[in-house]
Parts: structure tokens; C-alpha cells; sequence
């Protein structure tokens, strides 16, 4: 074989034929497969409706968080009414309060009780100079007669047994709290706090953990040595009670606390990710090409260690959310996370347990929003994982 | 050929191991470069041909300071670089440049095409603004690319056209020494010709100087000036290419080179194809002896226990062999 040989191209020809490759870029490529995964869009969808409803429900109920009715507290969220009059429906709280409502559910004044004689069960209310009595001396009787009957009002010397029917509560969808607070917006308003602290948290989790795994990973040797053992050391605690412990320490519960509690503590799995994906990248040809320009190594962990990790990175944060959602409504909801009066799903869930025999669609809606929010995430970060699988890659 | 003229790259008695298993399970060593010494001149191609997995990539990475070298010392241009710290290697990057084997791996695909090239430019804090644009464009169109392709990403080309990014981001800050490892071998054999003569043109062009590490001596003959033939972490023979060609003196490289095809079969017919029997041995832990031993024809006792040095034989061709005076009288022979 001679120099000659080699000359058969000629240099006009230098572009090359081969087939370009018509390869998807690696998020184009994703996102096609996360479409192809039902429960992770469903994920998606709940998770952008949850932080729209966060964002903006608050703005557009009829109530603030904190705004209190003395007269509408405990109303619930489905309303029994009875009609004791032509055109006119009461509906009587847990409580025995007595309220006007109207029929398709809108609430109305609170009567005024002026009178309770608790041996024979009856009280008697005041509407319009009128005397209402409410006899619930049924709902205590054994008498298999009166199994259906709740209740009797007797109105203008007309006694009414039966329930007109049930309709939802317009002016509280949820219901209302034991301070007569709207339980929708505080539901939705608990979102922005949970959401926030959940967000923030992660961020302060995935930066440091990202970086702690970049360093040690790129670093190698004794570096890496020392800082894997200290994360080791730090996992051997039971991060829950570290944070209970921290917690109880801190006097000053706010938004914040609870966020750098949270932030500082769950970044060890994100280091231990971070540190496995610089490893395996580290000594790729593109990282060894960076380092032959001189690249310096924070250079190498933002321009090229990162982006390749990203994938891993975004799926474990996914993960993450749903975890920290979970540590501070656990936290406010054994009274060390947020105060009053601003709210968590935790604290809403607390709040709720004094009344929880009566009242307990107050637990019910935020355990609701924390189910639904954790699953939501757990659905994407699920499908996100295989979507971002670089094994999965190949169709 | 090298006489009066001052080295580029100096490399004496290098030795790269690398050390795996604590002391509890004992230590293995793996000698992937054990004791390697030449010289590359300005302007020259060096070629370093050796099977896959005889340490030619750690060679070429530990020249260049990717790696530590565990012994020896590298001169770069009357410079010592062999104990350099990162920071002091910066300025000596500039100069020493690497093309990787594989254009698949060696393009970050997070970044445009013109990232990929700048990066030295920018690191380096050569140019800035419209002159680093201008020469972004000047390069693409040097290794035979278009203007056009600056704001794409690597996965919009094919495997040549991403080796030809990888070289125009090592021209990018004026090198004066180029490791090429192994830039063809990963390529369609219609493309490595077009690949080779570039480099060539380019060679020419910017007086460059190039270490050109293949696993084939018929990819290195035609590019390479000089030639060192690698087994097992050291150089067996060290040589002219065109001598090494005619007369190649230890017995791996007379198998290597009989195993090439020859375009005229009537000449092929005439030489023996030598196959090498045996495996190639495990570069760990090894024993002293000769390491081709196991696999050579040749063979003798002497081989067996004492490990062969580098001797001149003629002006410029060393060889590492105890046998190679009553090999080539066979051989000579052989051929008759
Ligand atoms: N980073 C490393 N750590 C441990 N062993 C390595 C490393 N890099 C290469 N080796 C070993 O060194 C030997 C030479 O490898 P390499 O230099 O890649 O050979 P070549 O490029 O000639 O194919 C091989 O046995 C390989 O397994
Ligand atoms: S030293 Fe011995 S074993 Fe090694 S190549 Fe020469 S003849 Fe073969
Ligand atoms: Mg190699």
C-alpha cells in the first residue's frame, strides 16, 4: 500500500456522503416517550392544574385564608335543607345552629337561638318575630318508628319531618373551618405554602447536592473519599428525626425555617446521583477534550458534567417534591411545621383533628390535595425515568 | 533524518500503571505503558501502532497530561511537563492538542457547534465578538465544512463530519502538536481516506506536528514519517517508515505487517502470511521476559527471562528483541 492509494479523493470533495444520522435530539426524544405514558401525563396535567389552582385560587374564592364568619363555623360541604315554609329552607349545622339557606345552597343568616332545654331535646330560634323549634329528640330515640326521622321543625304550627333533599354548599364549597374560615381557600391558599416550601426546598436540596456530587465526583482521590464518608455519616441518621430535632430547636417557625430545614437536610440521595453521573461521564472523550482546552473544573461541571446528568438529575427531583410535600405536612401536622395564621395542607390537616367525629371533611380535603399532589409527582417522576433511561433509548 | 534537528515532544522511559484491588485483596497492577521512550520532531508525523488494548490511547493521554504518568519524564518543547500542575499545563494545552477515536463520544451534545469549537478560543480568551465568529467560520470551512452548520448540534452530523468538528475545535487554539487517537478507526472506510489526506493538508498548512496512534500499520504508512510499533505497554520497534516497511526487524511487526493486504496479489503471493498463535498476554502483574514470548515463533529460553531493551540498529531503527541478528538471517532467508 502506497502514499498514491490514498489520493483517490480529490480535496474539492472533502464533504463527506454519508447519511446524516436523523436522530431526535435527547428532550424531543423524551418528550415523545413521556406522551406515550398515560399516568405520567396525567401526572403533568394534575401537577400544571394544582399549581394554577396554587398560584391563582386564592384569588378568585369569595374568601381569604384568614377572614373569619363567627356565625358560619363547621357548615359542611353537602347541606341537608329542610323546607319549613313555602320558599323557605333552613339548614341546621352539626351544632344545632339554625340557618336560612337557600334552596340551591346559598347560605343565609344564622337565627338566633332563644331557647335550649337540653332534657327534652328541642330548641327554638327566632326568624322574622316567628318562633322555629327544632326537636331533635328523635335522633336519640330507639324506637324503630322514627329510625328515618332526624329531626322535626315546627314552624307557624306546621311541623316538618322530612328533608327536602340535600344540595352542595354554594357559599363553602368545603365547608367551613371551627373559626368559620372558607376550608376551599385555605385548601387552595395551603397549596402555595405547601407547594412553595416543597419547590424551594427541593431547589436548595438540588443545588447543594449537585454540587457536593460534582466536586466529589470530578475531583476523585482523597476528595471524593472524605466526602462520600460524610455523606455516609449523615445518611446513618434518621433524617426525620434530625429534622424533628431541628425543628423543635428553632422558635422562630416560619415559611423559611421549615424550607432550610427541609433544603439542607435531603440532598444526600441527590449527591450520591450527581457523583455516580459525573464518574461515568468524567473520563468520556468530550469531558477529556474540555480538560486538553484547559477547561477549568467548575466550567466542566456547568457546561458539560450537568447538562449530561441532567436527565437523572430532573427525574430525582421530580422524586423529591413529592417527599418534601409529605416531611412538612407530616411536620406542621405534629404542630412543629408552619404557625398561624398561615397554612399548610399540614396545618389544615391538624386544625381538623379537634372536630374530626363531626367534621371530618376538614381532614378529608387537605389529605385530599397531599394525595393528589404526591401521586401526581410520583406518575411523572415514573415516567420521567423512563423517559430519560438512556437503556430505554434505542426505538 | 533527525540529526542537528531539536525534538518537539520528548518522551523518556514513560510508565503508566494503573493500580486496582485494596491491600486486602491484593494489589493488581496493570501496566498499560511500561517504560516507553522516543522523540517527535517538529513537523513530523510519529506513528504508534499497536493491537487494541496495548496501551496506545493511555499512552497518548498520558503524554499529554489526561493522565499522571507513574514514571519517566515528557519534554515538551525544552519544557518538562512531567510533574506540571493543571493551572501550569494551561498555557501548554494551547499547544498540545488531542482528536479522539470516537465522534460519537467526543462531542458534548448539549452544545452548538460553534460552543463546541470556541471552547479553546474562549478559554483561552483569544478571540472575542465578530473575530471569534469569523474564525469559527474560518475553521468550519478549513475541515471542509459549512458556515451554515455553526448554530447546529452534533446530532444533526454524521461520523465524519463530527470528527471534522472535533479537529477544528483542536486547531481552534493553534496548536503545534496534535495526539490523533486513533481518528479513523471509529469511521466508514470510505470516509477515512478523506479524513487522512485532510489531515495531511492541514499538517502541511499549519506546520504541524502530529503522533498519529493506529491499531493498523496500513493506516499509519501512509501519513507517518516515523513509526513505533507498540506490544504490551512498551516499544518493540522504533523505526523510519519506510525502512520499517521493507525491513522490519522484530517478529511482531513482521506479523502485523505480513497480515496486511497487498494491492498487488501477485507480490502477495511471494510473502508467507505469519498468524499469530496464542493470546495476548494480561498486562497485569507481569512477569520479566520478553512480552511477546508467549506468542513468538522464535522464542528461546533467553526471552523467557530477561526483558529485551531498545538497541540501534542502523541509523534510526531501534528494535527490542535478544534475537533479531539470527532472525533476520532467517527471515532474509524465509523470503528467498
Ligand atoms: N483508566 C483505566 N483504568 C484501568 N485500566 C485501564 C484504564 N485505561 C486503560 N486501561 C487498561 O490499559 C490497557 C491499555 O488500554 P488502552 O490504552 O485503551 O489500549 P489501546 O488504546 O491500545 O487499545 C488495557 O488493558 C485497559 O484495560
Ligand atoms: S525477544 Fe525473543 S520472544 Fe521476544 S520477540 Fe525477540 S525472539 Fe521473540
Ligand atoms: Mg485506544
Amino acid at each position: 500500500m502506497r502514499k498514491e492509494d490514498f489520493e483517490f479523493v480529490d480535496s474539492s470533495l472533502k464533504q463527506d456522503k454519508e447519511q446524516i444520522r436523523t436522530s431526535l435530539t435527547y428532550w424531543k426524544d423524551a418528550w415523545r416517550r413521556l406522551k406515550q405514558n398515560r399516568l405520567a401525563l396525567v401526572g403533568l396535567i394534575a401537577i400544571i392544574l394544582i399549581t394554577l389552582i396554587a398560584i391563582f385560587g386564592p384569588l378568585f374564592t369569595a374568601h381569604t385564608y384568614r377572614e373569619q364568619d363567627n356565625d358560619k363555623i363547621n357548615t359542611t360541604p353537602a347541606l341537608d335543607i329542610y323546607q319549613i315554609d313555602d320558599g323557605l329552607f333552613v339548614y341546621v349545622s352539626r351544632q344545632y345552629r339554625l340557618f336560612i339557606v337557600s334552596e340551591d345552597g346559598v347560605l343565609g343568616d344564622l337565627l338566633v337561638n332563644t331557647e335550649t332545654n337540653v332534657n327534652l331535646r328541642y330548641k327554638t330560634y327566632e326568624y322574622n318575630g316567628e318562633e322555629i323549634t327544632l326537636d331533635y329528640s328523635y335522633k336519640f330515640s330507639d324506637d324503630p318508628e322514627y329510625k328515618d326521622i332526624d329531626f322535626t321543625f315546627t314552624y307557624k304550627d306546621v311541623e316538618t319531618f322530612e328533608k327536602h333533599k340535600t344540595v352542595l354548599n354554594k357559599t363553602y364549597p368545603f365547608g367551613t373551618d371551627q373559626l368559620g374560615r372558607d376550608v376551599m381557600t385555605r385548601v387552595f391558599y395551603g397549596a402555595r405554602i405547601s407547594l412553595t416550601v416543597a419547590l424551594v426546598a427541593t431547589l436548595v436540596n438540588l443545588f447543594i447536592g449537585v454540587a457536593y456530587g460534582a466536586i466529589s465526583g470530578l475531583e476523585g482521590g482523597k476528595v471524593d473519599n472524605t466526602m462520600m464518608r460524610i455523606v455516609d455519616i449523615i445518611n446513618s441518621i434518621p433524617l426525620l428525626l434530625y429534622v424533628i430535632l431541628l425543628m423543635v430547636m428553632i422558635d422562630n417557625r416560619g415559611l423559611w425555617t421549615i424550607i432550610i430545614t427541609l433544603g439542607s437536610v435531603y440532598w444526600v440521595g441527590m449527591a450520591r446521583l450527581v457523583r455516580g453521573q459525573v464518574l461515568s461521564l468524567k473520563n468520556q472523550e468530550f469531558v477529556l477534550a474540555a480538560r486538553m482546552l484547559g477547561v477549568s473544573k467548575g466550567k466542566t461541571i456547568t457546561k458539560h458534567l450537568i447538562p449530561n446528568a441532567l436527565g437523572p438529575i430532573i427525574v430525582s427531583m421530580t422524586m423529591m417534591i413529592p417527599t418534601a410535600v409529605f416531611t412538612e405536612s407530616f411536620l406542621s401536622f405534629i404542630g412543629l411545621g408552619i404557625s398561624a395564621p398561615t397554612a399548610s395542607w399540614g396545618t389544615l390537616a391538624n386544625d381538623a383533628l379537634g372536630g374530626l367525629e363531626l367534621f371530618p371533611y376538614q381532614l378529608f380535603f387537605p389529605s385530599l390535595a397531599i394525595a393528589i399532589t404526591m401521586l401526581a409527582f410520583n406518575f411523572l417522576g415514573d415516567g420521567l425515568r423512563t423517559a430519560l433511561d438512556p437503556r430505554l433509548r434505542k426505538g | 533524518m533527525n540529526n542537528g534537528k531539536i525534538p518537539l515532544l520528548q518522551v523518556v522511559n514513560l510508565k503508566k500503571h494503573f493500580v486496582s484491588g485494596s491491600r486486602l485483596s491484593g494489589k493488581q497492577v496493570l501496566t498499560a505503558v511500561d517504560g516507553i521512550s522516543f522523540e517527535i520532531y517538529r513537523g513530523e508525523t510519529f506513528g504508534l501502532v499497536g493491537e487494541s488494548g496495548c496501551g496506545k490511547t493511555t499512552a497518548g493521554r498520558t503524554i499529554c497530561r489526561l493522565y499522571n504518568p507513574t514514571d519517566g519524564q515528557l519534554i515538551f518543547d525544552n519544557i518538562d511537563i512531567t510533574n506540571m500542575s493543571e493551572k501550569e499545563l494551561k498555557p501548554i494545552r494551547r499547544r498540545m492538542q488531542m482528536i479522539f477515536q470516537d465522534p460519537y463520544a467526543s462531542l458534548n451534545t448539549r452544545m452548538t457547534i460553534t460552543d463546541i469549537i470556541a471552547e479553546g478560543i474562549d478559554t483561552h480568551k483569544l478571540l472575542t465578538g465578530i473575530e471569534r465568529e469569523n474564525r469559527i467560520y474560518e475553521l468550519l470551512e478549513v475541515v471542509g465544512l459549512k458556515r451554515e452548520h455553526a448554530s447546529r448540534y452534533p446530532h444533526e452530523f454524521s461520523g465524519g463530519q463530527r470528527q471534522r468538528i472535533g479537529i477544528a475545535r483542536s486547531l481552534a487554539v493553534n496548536p503545534d502538536l496534535i495526539i490523533c487517537d486513533e481518528p479513523i478507526s471509529a469511521l466508514d472506510v470510505s470516509i477515512q481516506a478523506q479524513i487522512v489526506n485532510m489531515l495531511e493538508d492541514l499538517q502541511k498548512e499549519f506546520g504541524l506536528t502530529y503522533l498519529f496512534i493506529a491499531h493498523d500499520l496500513s493506516m499509519v504508512r501512509h501519513i507517518s514519517d516515523r513509526i513505533g510499533v507498540m506490544y504490551l505497554g512498551k516499544l518493540v520497534e522504533v523505526s523510519d517508515c519506510d525502512e520499517l516497511y521493507t525491513n522490519p526487524l522484530h517478529p511482531y511487526t513482521q506479523s502485523l505487517l505480513s497480515s496486511i493486504p497487498i494491492p498487488n496479489p501477485r507480490e502477495n503471493s511471494k510473502k508467507k502470511r505469519i498468524i499469530l498463535e496464542g493470546d495476548i498476554t494480561s498486562p497485569i502483574n507481569p512477569k520479566p521476559g520478553c512480552r511477546f514470548a508467549p506468542r513468538c515463533r522464535y522464542a528461546q529460553d533467553i526471552c523467557r527471562q530477561v526483558t529485551p531493551e531498545l538497541r540501534e540498529l542502523g541509523e534510526g531503527h531501534t528494535v527490542a528483541c535478544h534475537l533479531v541478528e539470527e532472525i533476520k538471517k532467517g527471515f532474509n532467508h524465509e523470503s528467498d
